[in-house]
């Protein structure tokens, strides 16, 4: 009798054992094979004060026609500090006459000094030297030679007739509402960026010269080479 | 023995002229080649409509080849005489018209033929090779992380056994030994046992409460699914387009923009496939089809891909934001970017390496201060800090070697709390 009841006993410790272990194994398995990717930003102790209640910049926004609460710039407004705008509208397809009429607008940006040709030249590899090349040969790294993804052969901008004589003006309307394949500019840069930009192109093609010409540094090491004499 | 060797002799002459005939077309291919990227390729490819026709079979379009010779030196005037095929080209692509090449003489633009005739098919077998990387790679962690639990479990099943075995043994030998065996006591009745068991769930409660608690409201690692499968890897990385190319507002503003969709089509305009990176796939290791994702773009954009216009009809793609601070945060991108010189990739992790973006900082306060009491102002050649006299005073004099932005106030709450 007593050894039959230990027999039951030993049994049942076997049997929860078993449940325990298995569970646990269970827990172990479902821990690990759990994907770790998180596609819920989880939760808030306080989804107010975490979550704006008031429009943010990309917020739909009821108030405003589109419904977007981040609005561009009313019509006509220039921003502090940029160059005034152009009076010469984007040509309807098929047309090339505005195109051909931007030859006139003279370039505000005479000339660049070091800073600001340095900070020109920042500006025109983060947005340009993608397509037409870090050296203006139009061998980006979306091109390389026709290796990379881009399927047309950007504008050499230095070495290529047709882009050394090119106006100022033509430039800017390119840069302004594009022209083929590239697209407009407009929105990334302001438009004195964008005149900066052709005028460090037309440095660079040997048509002006930067602000702080090199005759400076000549003068100097001329007057170094009289002082050893 | 006379007739071999003027066999011989044949042969050589044969191979010679081959080789010769092969090697000038194989220069005439260069040629070509070089000549396409230099005059075409700004508006044509082979093999994709771009600006201006796919140029692969244009021989077979015009029936007389001496019109094409003219119509690429000076297109207008072949337009001009009428001729119907060059009317026909001209009103089909929008009347642009195209650049004259009077310096391409007819043997440059038989070298251009030759290189389209060649070079199609090259380019089709190059997108063909498919490139490195494979779900593999990215999965390797969690694969050995796998193995190793597997094996942990293993192991203690192996473990669990041999203790049952050591004391049935030890129970037998007892009992054989006609030693008095006491009523075994089940280990979830062991006080040992129970007091390491208590002990154990005390610790990891307490940590695994702690890590919830003061993980709730942080996103960290948050890593959601985007309107369009978007690959920073692609883009900034194999691609080496500048993070401000898009994202221009961290410049000058509180906020690093959200691209407009005209930025994507700056470039997708022309680039209507993915046919030359490596193959990508999403966390779950399915495929992505970077063309039809491309598509999508077309679809937001309002972009007739085979027209070449805007339909007008585009809507705006409505982004998952991923980094949110909340309402009582002031967080400014210029702050850090412009005046402090921050790289991106100090708090948004190697993003040129993301193929989805998960959230890389916990973005909590105390990581915040971290910062700001390691990191070390650039005094020099900015602007931004000439306020700071006293300052530039013990910097010039070897007072201080340098600043943290502690120094300058970086751990006041007004300076975020406003």
């Amino acid at each position: 009798m007593k050894k039959g009841s230990g027999d039951y006993k030993t049994t049942l410790e076997m049997k929860r054992s078993t449940i325990v272990f298995f569970g646990f194994a269970a827990l172990v398995v479902a821990a690990i094979g759990c994907s770790d990717v998180k596609r819920t930003p989880g939760k808030v102790y306080m989804p107010d004060m975490a979550y704006s209640r008031a429009y943010e910049t990309y917020s739909t926004n009821p108030v405003f026609a589109d419904g977007r609460t981040s609005q561009e710039p009313v019509k006509g407004t220039v921003k502090r500090g940029d160059a005034y705008p152009v009076h010469i509208e984007m040509d309807k397809t098929g047309d090339t006459a505005n195109y051909f009429a931007s030859r006139i607008l003279s370039n505000p940006i005479a000339s660049l000094n070091a800073a600001e040709l340095k900070e020109t030249e920042r500006i025109y590899l983060i947005n340009c030297g993608i397509c037409h090349g870090p050296k203006l040969d139009g061998n980006g790294p979306l091109w390389k030679d026709g290796d990379g993804p881009y399927p047309a052969k950007p504008a050499t901008l230095v070495g290529d007739a047709k882009y050394e004589s090119m106006p100022d003006g033509q430039m800017f309307y390119s840069l302004t509402y594009g022209k083929n394949l590239m697209g407009s500019y407009a929105s990334q840069l302001t438009a004195k960026q964008r005149w900066e930009v052709i005028t460090y192109i037309k440095i660079k093609q040997g048509k002006i010269k930067s602000a702080e010409t090199p005759a400076a540094t000549k003068d100097s090491t001329a007057a170094v080479v009289i002082a050893a004499k | 023995m006379k007739h071999k060797r003027k066999a011989f002799n044949h042969l050589l002459s044969a191979f010679v002229l081959m080789v010769s005939l092969s090697l000038t077309s194989l220069v005439q291919a260069q040629d070509g080649k070089a000549l396409f990227n230099q005059k075409c390729a700004s508006c044509h490819a082979i093999d994709k409509q771009l600006v201006g026709p796919a140029l692969s079979g244009v021989e077979d379009r015009w029936d007389d080849k001496a019109m094409l010779y003219d119509w690429v030196r000076n297109s207008a005037a072949v337009i001009k005489k009428g001729y119907p095929r060059a009317v026909a080209v001209y009103n089909e692509y929008k009347r642009v018209q195209m650049a004259a090449f009077p310096e391409l003489k007819n043997e440059d633009i038989d070298a251009i033929l030759g290189y389209i005739n060649t070079g199609g098919a090259k380019a089709a077998v190059a997108a063909a090779v498919p490139a490195g990387g494979s779900p593999a790679d990215d999965s390797g962690e969690s694969d050995s992380n796998l193995l190793y639990g597997i094996l942990t479990l293993i192991l203690a099943v192996i473990a669990l056994i041999l203790l049952q075995v050591n004391s049935n043994l030890r129970k037998m030998s007892d009992e054989s030994e006609g030693e008095y065996v006491a009523e075994p006591i089940p280990f979830y009745r062991n006080k040992a046992y129970i007091a390491i068991f208590a002990i154990l769930l005390f610790m990891g409660g307490g940590y695994l409460t702690f890590q919830g608690a003061q993980g709730l409201g942080r996103s960290q690692n948050y890593q959601p699914e985007q309107p369009i499968y978007y690959s920073h890897t692609v883009h900034a990385g194999i691609n080496q387009i500048n993070c401000l190319y898009c994202h221009g507002g961290a410049q000058e503003s509180k906020h690093a923009n959200i691209p407009s969709v005209n930025v994507c089509m700056n470039c997708h305009m022309g680039i209507n496939e993915y046919a030359k990176g490596p193959k990508i796939y999403r966390e779950d290791g399915t495929e992505v089809d970077g063309t039809a994702e491309i598509q999508k773009l077309y679809q937001f954009a309002g972009w007739d891909p085979n027209k070449k216009q805007y339909s007008g009809k585009g809507k705006p793609i409505e982004w998952i934001r991923i980094h949110n601070l909340p309402d009582h945060v002031y967080f400014n991108h210029s702050q850090h970017v412009t005046a402090g010189k921050q790289n991106c990739q100090t708090c948004h992790g190697e993003i040129q390496k993301m193929d989805e973006v998960y959230q890389f900082s916990n973005l909590s306060m105390g990581w915040c201060i971290n910062c700001h009491r390691e990191s070390k102002v650039q005094f020099t050649e900015n602007k931004f800090y000439s306020i700071y006299e006293q300052f530039h005073e013990d910097l010039k004099n070897k007072k201080l070697d340098s600043i943290t932005v502690e120094k300058i106030g970086g751990t006041e709450c007004q300076k975020c709390h406003y």
